[in-house]
């Protein structure tokens, strides 16, 4: 009933001062519009980066050579480590090995250029096998068709390229039946995939796939892989699986204390979340900073609430004499000082959404990236608290000083 | 006791003592007052007298240094911030030199001010605010600004507000100070024809034609009372 009146009072008051109280909450519309939108595609880009990796499947283990990196300066040991060769692959394709595996698919990556005639290209070429891509990628070429398991068997020297490459070497033309040079070496093109930009490691647009055996002993001249590919039969198995090539590869290696381990074993789960741990920290960085303009608009809240006490001294000293407790005084500023800051922060909010909707469709069109629009309504709640927070902490000050004046002096006040 | 019915103010040995620095200001010393229910009262003095002082007390805008104010029948001196704020809503009205008006709202919002504080119902306040402004005779600025008003006619809804919780005792500071003669005059006859309807009315003047409305003329200087008198010429023409 009080609190009633005396939210209207509030209002009444900034409605009054129309410009001064938008002016007042600029910094919180800032603020909390900073923080809506960046956890906004905060979440938007981990999502997206999820679902791609959801597309490679969660089933996926993948084992390198070397050691773990612990940060970008240790690639070199896995890099230029040797250790996995094709003996380990065997060993690891026996059943009583790793029981869970469904597939093993070896590969390794081909530096260099691809040509065609006069024209030369940069892809991304490596050495697999087409059920990797088929199982993993659930891609299939969009003319031509895969090489075989006869293919991978007997190093035949064909390849799958992406439609980038198509592009570039073959312009218009139709490339399956032609060669392509990699290396020195002539190449068949017998398919192409159909173009769908960026997945999770590799854009198949640029890419030249290759027989991994084809790619590794003639292309690369080498007997060892860079990444072995592992299915397994189920994501509740991973944990075996994973367990079971690490087992098999320190027999394969004599190694005893896994620690000195000259391989490394990552599994879908831990790509995720070591993404969502690199998002999140980077969220929060953000937000952090993105706070420093909520601070500031406090202060600025702050700021314009101690003048309106002060204009309106007499005000107080009034509605002291006509009955009004030092609590109603308290309450009446603190009210005007959450409502600011409130309607900052959906203000904010709505402004947040409304440039996240924008990117998202930006980015939809502009790289034909599967951008999700996600709303989180974490974030809202978190804009709105804070700003009523904001409002709540930096309005008490000047509604203490409020309600704190003397009713004679407050009306004697010129 | 049959004599305290009528009794409804009773201070007795007020002091008001201010201190700064160094010394100690007294703006009152050792008043004591009875006012009776019904009364009209002037109080006289010169700016300093401690007047102004001791009508603070009086309407519970400020508290005695030492003495004893019992209001209705209930002794003040140790009543809470709260309290105090609930008897100047409840029990008391006040006029003041300066109208003070809140110059963004209406006539009638300003009118039905005390009564956001109160507990009566917020769908009696408007009919209270048009009762309290007829008597006023202010009803044909339901809608008017403030500063859209005359000197008097502010005045007369400052009475309006002071009257809108039908209070025991009106208390009046000056309330001729920001007008000319005429008005003044005038106001002081809405003034005095509260007091003929029942309120105890207290007023504050250094102006011996508004005191002259007054049945009871106190007269303080130096911060103590220096006479206490009924009003024998009472103002009795009226200007109409």
């Amino acid at each position: 009933m009080r609190f009633l009146a005396t939210t209207k009072i509030a209002f009444a008051s900034l409605r009054s001062n129309l410009l001064r109280s938008f002016l007042t909450i600029l910094g919180i519309i800032i603020g909390v519009l900073s923080i809506v939108l960046i956890v906004a595609l905060g979440q938007g880009a981990q999502d997206l980066i999820l679902s791609e990796f959801e597309g490679v499947g969660a089933t996926a283990v993948i084992l390198r050579p070397g050691k773990q990196p612990t940060g970008p300066a240790d690639f070199s040991d896995t890099l230029f480590s040797e250790s996995i060769k094709d003996r380990d692959i065997e060993a690891l394709r026996k059943k009583e090995n790793v029981p869970n595996a469904v597939s093993i698919d070896p590969s390794v990556i081909v530096p260099g250029a691809v040509s065609y005639g006069d024209e030369l290209y940069r892809p991304t070429t490596f050495g697999w096998t087409a059920t990797a891509i088929e199982e993993l990628l659930d891609i299939q070429p969009e003319s031509g068709e895969f090489f075989t398991a006869d293919d991978i068997r007997e190093r035949a020297k064909v390849a799958v390229i992406g439609s980038k490459v198509k592009e570039e070497l073959f312009g218009d033309d139709d490339p399956i039946g032609q060669s392509i040079t990699i290396r020195n070496h002539n190449v068949k093109v017998i398919g192409t995939f159909p173009s769908k930009g960026q997945l999770a490691f590799f854009n198949i647009d640029e890419v030249v796939l290759l027989p991994y055996t084809t790619a590794q002993r003639d292309i690369l001249a080498i007997d060892y892989y860079q990444e072995i590919f592992i299915r397994a039969d189920s994501e509740e198995n991973i944990n075996f699986v994973v367990q079971d090539v690490e087992a098999t590869m320190r027999e394969q290696h004599n190694i005893t204390d896994p620690e000195k381990d000259d391989f490394f074993v990552n599994t879908q789960k831990d790509a995720v979340e070591s993404i969502s741990t690199v998002t999140d920290v980077l969220t929060i960085f953000l937000v952090a900073i993105a706070s420093i303009a909520l601070v500031v608009g406090g202060i600025g809240i702050m700021n314009i609430m101690l003048v309106s006490v002060t204009e309106r001294t007499k005000e107080i000293g009034l509605r002291k004499a006509v009955g009004a407790t030092n609590r109603d005084i308290l309450t009446q500023f603190l009210i005007e000082a959450v409502m600011l800051t409130v309607g900052g922060g959906l203000i904010g909010t709505t402004g947040a959404i409304a440039l996240a909707a924008l990117a998202a469709l930006v980015i939809r069109q502009q790289f034909a990236l599967d951008w999700p629009l996600s709303v989180p309504f974490g974030a809202i709640a978190l804009g709105i608290g804070v700003a009523s927070a904001v409002g709540l902490a930096f309005g008490l000050y000047p509604a203490r000083q409020a309600s704190r004046k003397h009713p004679i002096e407050a009306l004697r006040y010129e | 006791m049959e004599s305290n019915t009528h009794r409804i103010i009773q201070a007795e040995n007020l002091n008001k003592t201010y201190q700064t620095a160094d010394t100690e200001t007294i703006a009152i010393a050792d008043i004591s007052l009875s006012i009776n229910d019904g009364e009209f009262i002037s109080i006289m003095g010169k700016s300093g007298s401690g007047k102004s002082t001791l009508l603070h007390i009086l309407g519970f805008l400020d508290r005695p240094s030492t003495g004893t104010y019992i209001f209705g029948g209930v002794d003040t001196t140790s009543l809470t911030e709260e309290e105090l704020a609930f008897i100047r809503n409840d029990k008391i009205g006040f006029i003041f030199q300066a109208f003070h008006l809140l110059p963004k709202q209406t006539v009638l919002e300003n009118v039905m001010l005390p009564l956001v504080y109160s507990r009566i119902p917020s769908r009696e306040h408007r009919a209270r605010a048009e009762e309290a402004l007829e008597r006023v005779e202010m009803t044909h600025r339901l809608y008017h600004m403030p500063p859209q008003l005359s000197g008097g006619e502010k005045q007369r809804v400052a009475i309006a507000r002071a009257l809108i919780n039908r209070p025991d005792v009106i208390f009046a500071d000056e309330p001729t100070g920001n007008l000319d003669t005429r008005t003044g005059e005038k106001v002081m006859h809405t003034i005095s024809e509260l007091n003929k309807q029942g309120h105890t009315v207290i007023l504050v003047t250094h102006e011996s034609t508004t005191a002259s409305f007054a049945n009871r003329i106190v007269i303080v200087q130096d911060g103590r009372i220096l006479s206490d008198q009924p009003n024998e010429r009472r103002h009795v023409h009226y200007q109409k």
